[in-house]
C-alpha cells in the first residue's frame, strides 16, 4: 500500500468516529427508544444499546466510506489496465478477525450482566401473581385483590383492558402463568419481556421509577398521589386478539397502593387464607406439619426458599414450580427421606387452589416473598410475616409530597 | 427421460440377450466409469443415513428429555412392554441383516439365485417383525387404553405422566415401523430387479445402498429396543 | 422457453456437430412440454425452479403488500360500533375474526418466503443450473434425483398453498405449541400447511446431497478443493447444513402433525408435554436455515464482485473457510431466538456463540471490499446489486448484534426491530444477491442481454424502497411495537405509514425488473458467450450452453480469478488489458 492509501482510510476512520460520536448524542437515544427507560436497568439496557448503536455506527460507515471510495475511484475506463495488488494479506486479515471480536466480548459480557439483573429479583420483593389467557390479562395481588379493568370503553378502544396498579419505587416480582397458549408479558418502557406459559411459573421482575413531580399532578380519585402509565403488551402470537392483548401498568405512590389493596375492590380472602383454609380441608395436615413437627410428609415450616434434598440425591430449590409439580405428580421428586406415599391432586385442585397453596407455604418461611407493607422497607431481612398479608395500618396518603410513609415496627412471630 | 440418454452411449451389447443385464450395464453419460458412481452413489447413501440419523435423532432427543422429567412414567411405561416380544423382533431384524449383507455378497459373486433367495428372506423378515408389532403389541396395548396423549384411556395407570410415555413409545416405533415398511418396498424392489439379472459383480449399486438403508433400519431398532423395553 | 432462438450459438469452432443449445426445442408443442417435464437436465431443472420461485417470491409479495395495507391505519372501533382500518371487512365477522384475517396474510407470506422462496432460492434454481458447468461436469451427479427433488418441491408448495385456498393457516410461520396445535377447530389447512413444510423439507435434503456428491466427484480434472469458484465452496457449505439441519424440522413437523392429529402429548402442557421443546426442535432447524439461505448469496456475491471489478478475489481461502466455520457455528446457536423463555445458563451460553458467528461473517464482507481495492470496477446491474448487497446486509447483521446480546434482546425479541432485522439479511441479503444473480447469469440462461438502463432503474428503485419499508421498522421496534399485531397504538402510525410506501417504491422496482427481463427474452440483443469477461467455466461454453454443457471435456487450466494473468475466454484482450508484469524480484501473492 502507498502513504495514501493510508491516509484515505485513516480519513475515512475519522469520518466513521465522528459519525459514531454524533450518533451517541441524546438526538439518537431519543430517536430509537422514543423516551428513557421507566427503571435502573432498563436504562442500563439502553445504554448498551447505545453502545452497539455506536460500534455499528463506527463499522458501517467506515466499510461503506470503502466500497463509495473504491467504487468511485477504481471504476472501469476502457482499455486501462487494473493495477495489480496483493490478493492476501495475513496481518491485515488477522486484524480484521480478532479486533472486531474484542468488541464483541465487550458487548457479550455488557449484554449477560444487563441480563442477570433483570432475571434476578431483588429479595423480599412484592409477588404479585398474573395469570394470561386468550386475550386477556389479570393480576392477583397478595391480599387477594384482583386488578382493575379499564372503564367505559373509550372511542377506538377494542376491548376492555387491565390496569395493573404497581407501588413506585419498590421491588416487585410478577409470578405469571397462562391458561392456554404461550403468551409473553413486555412493558417497552422497562425494556424487557418474558415469556408466559400455560404449564409453568415464570417470573418478571422490575423496581419502578419513583413518580416524578409532573406525576404526582396526575391525580385520580382513586390515587390521590398521582400516577404514571405504562403500556402493556403480549409479544408472543396467541390468535385472532393477540394485537388487542393490552394492558396498562400503572405506577402510584406507596401509600396509595396500599389503599389500592385495601379499597380497590371485592376481596374475596387473601391466597394466604385461602391457602390455610385449604390446608385443612383437602388433607395435607394429615402428612404435613406447619410447625416443623416430623410427620409422614416433610414439614412446610420455612421449606420455602431452601433446597430440598431429593431421594435421588441431588437437590432441587423449593420454589413455586416445585410445589406445583409437588401437588400434582407427587412422585416426579422425593424429598429425601419420606416414603413416595402421596396421591396425585392432578384435577382435584384448581388454579387458585394452586396459587393459595403456594402463597400460604411461602407465608410459612422465613424466606418467602415480604409484601410491601406500610414500613416500605426492603431488604430488611426476611423475617416471616406469619401469613397475614398487609393490613392497611398505612396512613392514608395525603397529597403530592408525604414524605415516605413513616411506621411503627411491625410485629414479628 | 429421452433428453439426453438417447443421443449419446451407445450400447453395444444391447441386442444380445445372452448377456446378463448387469454385464451390458452404462454407468450415466456423465460419470467418468461405473466405479466413480458407484462411489458416488455410495456416498449419496450414506448422505442420507446421515439424514436417517438425525430424523431419529429428535426422537432419542425427546426421549431424554421427558425421561429426565418424569422417570416414574418411563419406567412404569416400560414395565408395561414385554421385553420377549422385543427381543424376538430385535433378533427377527439381526437376521434380516445378516441375509441382507449376505446378498450383497452373491450379487458380487454373481450368484442369482442365492441373491434373490436372500432378498426374499429379509423382506419376510421385515414382515414378521410389523406382525409381532401390531398383533401382539399395538393390538393389545391400544384396546387396553395404553395409547399416546389424550387418547389415553388406560384405567389403572400410576402415573399421570404415563400417557406422554406412550406418545414417546408410539411416536418412536411408528416411525420406525414406516421405516420398516419402505424398507420392506425397497427390497422387494431389488429383488424383482435381481430376479430379471439386474446385478452382478460389476453393478450392484442398489443392493448395496439398499442393504445400507436396511441396515440403518435395525440398527435404529437396536437403540430402540433398550431404550424403551429394558431400562428402567 | 420456446421463446428463446434456439440458433444463437457462436461459431466457436469446436470440432463437434452442432448439438443446439439446452433451449432448443425437441419437437412440437406437446413433446417439448413433455420433455422439460420429464427432463433430467439440470439445466432446465434450474431453470423451471427459477420460475417457479419467482412465482412464489411474487404470491409472497402480494401478501407482503397486503400486511402492509392493513398496517396503514390502526384498527379502531367508534362509539357507534363502526369498524375502521381493517383491510378486509369480511360480512358479518367481528373485530377478532377480521384481525384473524391479518395474522392468515403474515403467516402465509412468511411461510410462503421461507420455505417456498428462499430455501431453495439460490441452490436450487442458479446453484443447478450453475454447478455442474462451473465445475466442468456434465450434470449433477444424480439427475433423476434432481428431477425428483424438483417435483417434491412442486407437490409440498402445492399442499401449502391449498392451505391457502381453503382459507389460511394462521399460526405464524412459526408454528409455535400449543397455539398451533390447538388453534382453527377445522384443523385440515394447518395439516395440509405442516405437511407442506415436511415434505418441502426433503426436496431440500435431496438438492444438498446431490450437491455435494457433485462436488465430490465430479470436478473437471486439473480442478482441486483450491481452484473452485466460491460459489461452489459456499453452495458445499450450504449443502451440508442442508443435510444435516432438514432431517431435524421433518421429526418436527411430524411430532406436530401427531400432536396436531392425536394429541399425542409431547408438546402439549396440559399433558405435561413441553412447549419449550418445541421451539427448541424447531429453532436447531430455523437457525441454522438462515445460513443456508445466506450461504449461497454469499457466493454469487463472490463471483461478482470478483468478475465485475475484474479483480482477484481477496483472501480466498479466508472466504472459504469461513463459509464452513459458518456451517460449523450455525448448529450451536438456536437459542438465541429463546432468550425469554429459556433458562439463565443456556440463554448465556447462546448469547456468547451467537457473537461467535459473526466473525467468519464479518471476515467474508472485509474480504469482498479489498477486492475491490484497485480493481476495474464496471457499474452494471449485477455490479449495483453486489454494492446494494454489502450495504444491506451489513445493516441486517449488525442490528444481529443486539439481538444476540441479552439484556437488549429482552426488549428487542418479537418486536418490528426483528422483523426489520430479517428482512435486511433475507431481502436485502439473499433476495437482492439472488437479483443480481439473474442479472449476472441471465446472459448465460437465456443467451439473451437485458437492457441495462431499466436493470439499474429497476434496483435503484428497490434500494431506495426496501430502506424505506424496513429502516422505518427498526424505529419502530425499538419504540415498542411488537411484531404480528393487525394493529397499534397511534404514536406509531407515522412510521407504519413511511413503510408501507416504501413497498409501494418495492412492487414498482420488482415490476420494472419483471418487464426488463421479460422483454429481453423477445427483443433483447443475443448475449456473447462471456459478456462480463469471466474466467469460471460457465464463460467457456456458449450462451445459452449446449445439452451436454461443453463440446469437449473441459479441463481447468486456469484458476477462476487469475485476472491478472489470463484473458478471459471469447473476449478481446483489448477490453480486458493485464496490468504490467511485476517489477523483478517481486512476488505475485
Ligand atoms: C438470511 C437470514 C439471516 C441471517 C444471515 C442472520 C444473521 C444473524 N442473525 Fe438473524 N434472524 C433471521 C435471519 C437471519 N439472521 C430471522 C428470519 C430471524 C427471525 C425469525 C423469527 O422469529 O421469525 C432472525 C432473528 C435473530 C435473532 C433472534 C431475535 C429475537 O427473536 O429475539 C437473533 C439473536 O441473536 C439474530 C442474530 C443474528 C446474528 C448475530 C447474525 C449474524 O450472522 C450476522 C453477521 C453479520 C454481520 C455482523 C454484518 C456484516 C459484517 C460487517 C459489516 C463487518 C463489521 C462487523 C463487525 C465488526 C461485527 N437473528
Ligand atoms: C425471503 C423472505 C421475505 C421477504 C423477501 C419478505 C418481503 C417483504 N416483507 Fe416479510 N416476512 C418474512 C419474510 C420475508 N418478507 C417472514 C419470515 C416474516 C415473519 C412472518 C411471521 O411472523 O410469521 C415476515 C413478516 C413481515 C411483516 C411483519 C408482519 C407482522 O409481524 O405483523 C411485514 C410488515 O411489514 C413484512 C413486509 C414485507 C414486505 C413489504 C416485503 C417486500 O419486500 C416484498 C416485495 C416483493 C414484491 C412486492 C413482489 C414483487 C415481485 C414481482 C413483481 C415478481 C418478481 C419478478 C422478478 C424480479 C423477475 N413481512
Ligand atoms: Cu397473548 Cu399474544
Ligand atoms: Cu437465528
Amino acid at each position: 500500500m502507498k502513504i495514501n492509501d493510508f491516509a484515505v482510510a485513516l480519513g475515512l476512520m475519522i469520518v466513521a468516529f465522528f459519525a459514531a460520536f454524533v450518533s451517541g448524542m441524546d438526538y439518537f437515544h431519543w430517536s430509537w427508544m422514543g423516551g428513557d427507560a421507566a427503571w435502573e436497568s432498563g436504562r442500563g439496557t439502553d445504554d448498551l444499546y447505545i453502545f452497539i448503536w455506536q460500534f455499528c455506527v463506527f463499522w458501517f460507515v467506515w466499510l461503506m466510506g470503502f466500497v463509495g471510495y473504491f467504487a468511485i475511484k477504481y471504476r472501469r475506463r476502457r482499455g486501462v489496465a487494473p493495477e495489480r495488488s496483493p490478493s492476501h494479506h495475513t496481518m491485515l486479515e488477522l486484524a480484521w478477525s480478532v479486533i472486531p471480536t474484542i468488541f464483541l466480548v465487550i458487548i457479550f459480557f455488557w449484554g449477560f450482566w444487563g441480563y442477570m439483573d433483570k432475571v434476578v429479583a431483588e429479595g423480599n420483593a412484592e409477588e404479585i401473581s398474573l395469570r394470561a389467557w386468550k386475550w386477556q390479562w389479570e393480576m392477583t395481588y397478595p391480599n387477594g385483590q384482583t386488578s382493575l379493568i379499564s372503564g367505559e370503553m373509550s372511542d377506538g378502544q377494542v376491548q376492555p383492558y387491565p390496569i395493573f396498579v404497581v407501588p413506585e419505587d419498590y421491588p416487585v416480582k410478577l409470578r405469571m402463568t397462562s391458561d392456554d397458549v404461550i403468551h409473553s408479558f413486555w412493558v417497552p418502557d422497562l425494556r424487557q419481556k418474558f415469556d408466559v406459559f400455560p404449564n409453568r411459573y415464570t417470573s418478571y421482575a422490575f423496581r419502578m421509577d419513583p413518580l416524578s413531580e409532573a406525576d404526582k399532578q396526575n391525580t385520580e380519585d382513586m390515587f390521590p398521589g398521582g400516577f404514571r402509565d405504562h403500556r402493556v403488551f403480549c409479544a408472543e402470537y396467541c390468535g385472532d386478539m393477540h394485537a388487542e392483548m393490552a394492558a396498562i401498568l400503572r405506577v402510584v405512590s406507596r401509600t396509595d397502593y396500599l389503599s389500592f389493596l385495601d379499597t380497590g375492590g371485592f376481596i374475596p380472602d387473601s391466597p394466604v387464607a385461602f391457602g390455610e383454609k385449604l390446608y385443612t380441608t383437602k388433607g395435607c395436615v394429615a402428612c404435613h406439619s406447619i410447625d416443623g413437627a416430623p410427620n409422614t410428609g416433610p414439614t412446610w415450616l420455612n421449606a420455602y426458599g431452601y433446597d430440598v434434598p431429593l431421594a435421588s440425591g441431588g437437590t432441587v430449590p423449593y420454589d413455586a414450580n416445585y410445589i406445583r409439580e409437588s401437588i400434582l405428580v407427587p412422585a416426579a421428586k422425593i424429598h429425601a427421606g419420606y416414603p413416595n406415599q402421596m396421591v396425585s391432586y392432578q384435577g382435584r385442585v384448581t388454579d387458585e387452589e394452586l396459587d393459595a397453596m403456594i402463597a400460604y407455604i411461602q407465608s410459612l418461611s422465613d424466606r418467602g416473598p415480604q409484601p410491601l407493607s406500610a414500613e416500605g422497607e426492603e431488604g430488611a431481612d426476611g423475617e416471616t410475616t406469619e401469613g397475614v398479608a398487609p393490613e392497611g395500618e398505612a396512613p392514608a396518603g395525603e397529597g403530592e409530597d408525604a414524605a415516605p410513609a413513616e411506621i411503627e415496627e411491625e410485629s414479628n412471630a | 427421460m429421452a433428453t439426453i440418454d438417447s443421443q449419446q452411449h451407445t450400447r453395444p451389447a444391447l441386442a444380445d440377450r445372452a448377456v446378463p443385464r448387469w454385464q451390458r450395464y452404462v454407468p450415466g453419460h456423465h460419470w467418468k466409469n461405473a466405479h466413480d458412481e458407484f462411489e458416488g452413489a455410495k456416498i449419496g447413501m450414506w448422505l442420507f443415513l446421515t439424514t436417517e440419523v438425525l430424523l431419529f435423532a429428535g426422537l432419542f432427543v425427546a426421549y431424554a428429555v421427558f425421561r429426565m422429567k418424569y422417570p416414574e412414567a418411563f419406567i412404569n411405561g416400560s414395565h408395561y412392554l414385554d421385553w420377549r416380544f422385543g427381543f424376538i423382533n430385535t433378533c427377527v431384524l439381526l437376521l434380516s441383516s445378516f441375509t441382507v449383507a449376505w446378498s450383497v455378497r452373491n450379487a458380487q459373486l454373481d450368484e442369482r439365485d442365492k441373491l434373490v433367495r436372500n432378498l426374499f428372506i429379509s423382506v419376510v423378515c421385515g414382515g414378521v417383525f410389523l406382525a409381532i408389532k401390531f398383533i401382539f403389541e399395538y393390538g393389545p396395548k391400544w384396546a387396553e387404553g395404553k395409547r399416546p396423549g389424550s387418547l389415553f384411556s388406560y384405567p389403572n395407570a400410576e402415573n399421570a405422566y404415563e400417557p406422554i410415555w406412550w406418545g414417546v413409545y408410539y411416536g418412536a416405533t411408528a416411525i420406525h415401523a414406516a421405516h420398516v415398511v419402505i424398507g420392506m418396498a425397497l427390497l422387494t424392489w431389488v429383488m424383482v430387479g435381481a430376479m430379471k439379472g439386474k446385478y452382478g459383480p460389476k453393478h450392484y449399486t442398489s443392493v448395496e445402498n439398499v442393504g445400507l438403508y436396511w441396515h440403518l433400519v435395525d440398527l435404529i431398532w437396536i437403540f430402540l429396543f433398550p431404550l424403551l423395553y429394558l431400562i428402567h | 422457453m420456446t421463446t428463446v432462438d434456439p440458433q444463437s450459438l457462436p461459431a466457436e469452432g469446436h470440432g463437434h456437430h452442432d448439438e443446439g443449445s439446452y433451449l432448443t426445442p425437441r419437437g412440437g408443442l406437446w413433446s417439448t412440454i413433455w420433455d422439460w417435464a420429464t427432463t433430467i437436465d439440470h439445466k432446465k431443472i434450474g431453470v423451471m425452479y427459477l420460475f417457479a420461485i419467482l412465482f412464489m417470491f411474487f404470491l409472497g409479495g402480494v401478501a407482503a403488500i397486503a400486511v402492509r395495507l392493513e398496517l396503514w391505519e390502526p384498527v379502531r372501533v367508534a362509539a357507534d360500533g363502526t369498524v375502521t382500518g381493517q383491510l378486509f371487512q369480511l360480512p358479518g365477522a367481528g373485530v377478532a375474526e377480521n384481525n384473524g384475517l391479518y395474522n392468515r396474510i403474515f403467516t402465509l407470506h412468511g411461510a410462503i418466503m421461507v420455505f417456498m422462496v428462499i430455501v431453495p432460492s439460490i441452490p436450487a434454481s442458479l446453484g443447478n443450473f450453475l454447478l455442474p458447468i462451473v465445475l466442468g461436469a456434465k450434470d449433477v451427479a444424480f439427475p433423476r434425483l434432481n428431477l425428483l427433488s424438483w417435483y417434491i418441491y412442486l407437490f409440498g408448495s402445492v399442499f401449502a398453498v391449498s392451505s391457502i385456498l381453503f382459507g389460511g393457516v394462521e399460526t405464524g410461520w412459526t408454528f409455535y405449541t400449543p397455539y398451533s396445535t390447538t388453534t382453527d377447530a377445522d384443523h385440515w389447512r394447518v395439516v395440509a400447511m405442516i405437511m407442506g413444510v415436511f415434505i418441502l423439507g426433503f426436496s431440500s435434503i435431496l438438492t444438498g446431497l446431490n450437491f455435494i456428491v457433485t462436488v465430490h466427484k465430479l470436478r473437471a480434472p486439473g480442478m482441486g478443493w483450491f481452484d473452485l469458484p466460491l460459489l461452489v465452496w459456499a453452495l458445499y457449505a450450504s449443502a451440508v447444513i442442508q443435510v444435516l439441519a432438514t432431517p431435524v424440522i421433518g421429526i418436527t413437523m411430524l411430532l406436530l402433525l401427531f400432536e396436531r392429529l392425536f394429541q399425542i402429548g409431547i408438546f402439549d402442557p396440559a399433558l405435561g408435554g413441553d412447549p419449550v421443546l418445541y421451539q427448541h426442535f424447531f429453532w436447531f432447524y430455523s437457525h441454522p436455515v438462515v445460513y443456508i439461505m445466506i450461504l449461497p448469496a454469499f457466493g454469487v456475491i463472490s463471483e461478482m464482485i470478483a468478475v465485475h471489478s475484474h479483480k482477484r478475489i481477496f483472501g480466498y481461502r479466508a472466504i472459504a473457510f469461513s463459509s464452513l466455520g459458518i456451517t460449523a457455528v450455525s448448529f450451536l446457536v438456536w437459542g438465541h431466538h429463546m432468550f425469554t423463555s429459556e433458562g439463565e445458563v443456556a440463554a448465556a451460553v447462546f448469547s456468547a456463540l451467537t457473537f461467535l458467528v459473526a466473525i467468519p461473517t464479518a471476515i467474508k464482507v472485509f474480504n469482498w471490499i479489498a477486492t475491490l481495492y484497485k480493481g476495474s470496477i464496471a457499474l452494471n446491474t449485477p455490479m449495483l446489486y453486489t454494492l446494494a448487497f454489502l450495504f444491506l446486509f451489513s445493516i441486517g447483521g449488525l442490528t444481529g448484534l443486539p439481538l444476540g446480546a441479552l439484556a437488549t434482546d429482552l426488549h428487542l425479541h418479537d418486536s418490528y426491530f426483528v422483523v426489520a432485522h430479517f428482512h435486511y439479511v433475507m431481502m436485502g441479503g439473499t433476495i437482492i444477491a439472488m437479483i443480481g444473480a439473474i442479472h449476472h447469469w441471465w446472459p448465460k440462461m437465456f443467451g439473451r442481454m437485458y437492457n441495462e438502463f431499466w436493470g439499474m432503474m429497476g434496483c435503484v428503485l428497490v434500494f431506495v424502497g426496501f430502506n424505506v419499508t424496513f429502516f422505518s421498522q427498526f424505529l419502530l421496534g425499538t419504540r415498542g411495537m411488537p411484531r404480528r399485531y393487525a394493529t397499534y397504538t397511534d404514536d406509531f402510525q407515522f412510521l407504519h405509514q413511511v413503510s408501507t410506501v416504501g413497498s409501494w417504491i418495492l412492487l414498482a422496482g420488482f415490476l420494472v425488473h419483471l418487464f426488463s427481463l421479460t422483454a429481453s427474452l423477445f427483443i433483447g440483443r443475443k448475449a456473447p458467450p462471456n459478456p462480463w469477461g469471466g474466467l469460471t467455466m460457465e464463460w467457456e461454453t456458449e450462451s445459452p450452453p449446449t445439452t451436454h454443457n461443453f463440446h469437449d471435456d473441459p479441463v481447468a487450466t486456469h484458476g477462476p480469478y487469475d485476472f491478472d494473468d489470463v484473458v478471459p475466454p471469447h473476449c478481446d484482450p483489448a477490453d480486458y488489458p493485464k496490468p504490467a508484469p511485476l517489477p523483478e524480484g517481486t512476488k505475485a501473492h
